[in-house]
């Protein structure tokens, strides 16, 4: 039995369906004798390049513990499931109590009344026509005075 | 004592930790400006490689 970190990123066009999704997936770890200890949701995320042409992604974190062989079944498994953009199990020695820095991030987001301001102002710019009296340049014709050759 | 903030344990997840160990364009820098220890220099790069593959960090500025 090894201890594990599992963070997954989810297609952002699912994220609708990311109830759904974690039932079928701690399903899926049920059967491969994992045991949750702890799942952190943390939402949408604006990815730092894009993934498959995504530019947002649903983070999910768990915290597992389970077989080393069983992991890699749940990987295949993984691997053919078109709604996870990227995964990645790393063994940790100990859980961390704590919330991660990004589950409490995105808590913290959400708590915050977000500012859709809605721009009302959208009268096009009326061009302001100057009515300057064009005053005609008097262009003094510049005369190229040519050497002239005595 | 350090300019930075350095934590007990090293977490791909804390952001705001790694980032002040890249720079603008994303490269991590090196032990010799960082000037922690070799150890925690280890550590962080690891932890930053990470975070990259996660999305969570670039691995340069010309992304697109």
């Amino acid at each position: 039995m090894k201890k594990y970190e599992a963070v997954i990123i989810l297609n952002p066009n699912l994220s609708s369906k990311v109830s759904e999704f974690k039932k079928d997936f701690e399903k899926l770890l049920s059967d491969n004798s994992f045991s949750i200890a702890k799942i952190e949701d943390v939402g949408r995320r604006q990815l730092a390049y894009s993934i498959n042409n995504h530019n947002k992604g649903h983070y999910i974190l768990f915290n597992l513990e389970g077989n080393p062989s069983k992991l890699i079944e749940l990987e295949t498994k993984i691997k053919y499931n078109e709604s996870i953009i990227r995964h990645l199990f790393i063994v940790v020695k100990e859980h961390q109590g704590k919330d991660s820095s990004l589950f409490t991030e995105s808590k913290n987001k959400k708590s915050e009344p977000v500012d859709i301001e809605v721009e009302k102002e959208r009268k096009a710019v009326k061009p302001k026509e100057d009515q300057q009296n064009k005053e005609p340049e008097e262009s003094s014709p510049e005369k190229v005075d040519e050497d002239g050759e005595e | 004592m350090s300019k930075y903030e350095l934590p007990i344990r090293f977490d791909h997840k804390d952001i705001d930790v790694l980032k002040q160990f890249i720079t603008e364009t994303g490269k991590i820098i090196p032990a010799r400006v960082t000037g922690i220890s070799a150890a925690n220099q280890r550590k962080i790069t690891k932890s930053i490689k990470i975070a990259r593959f996660l999305a969570l960090l670039p691995y340069t500025d010309m992304h697109q």
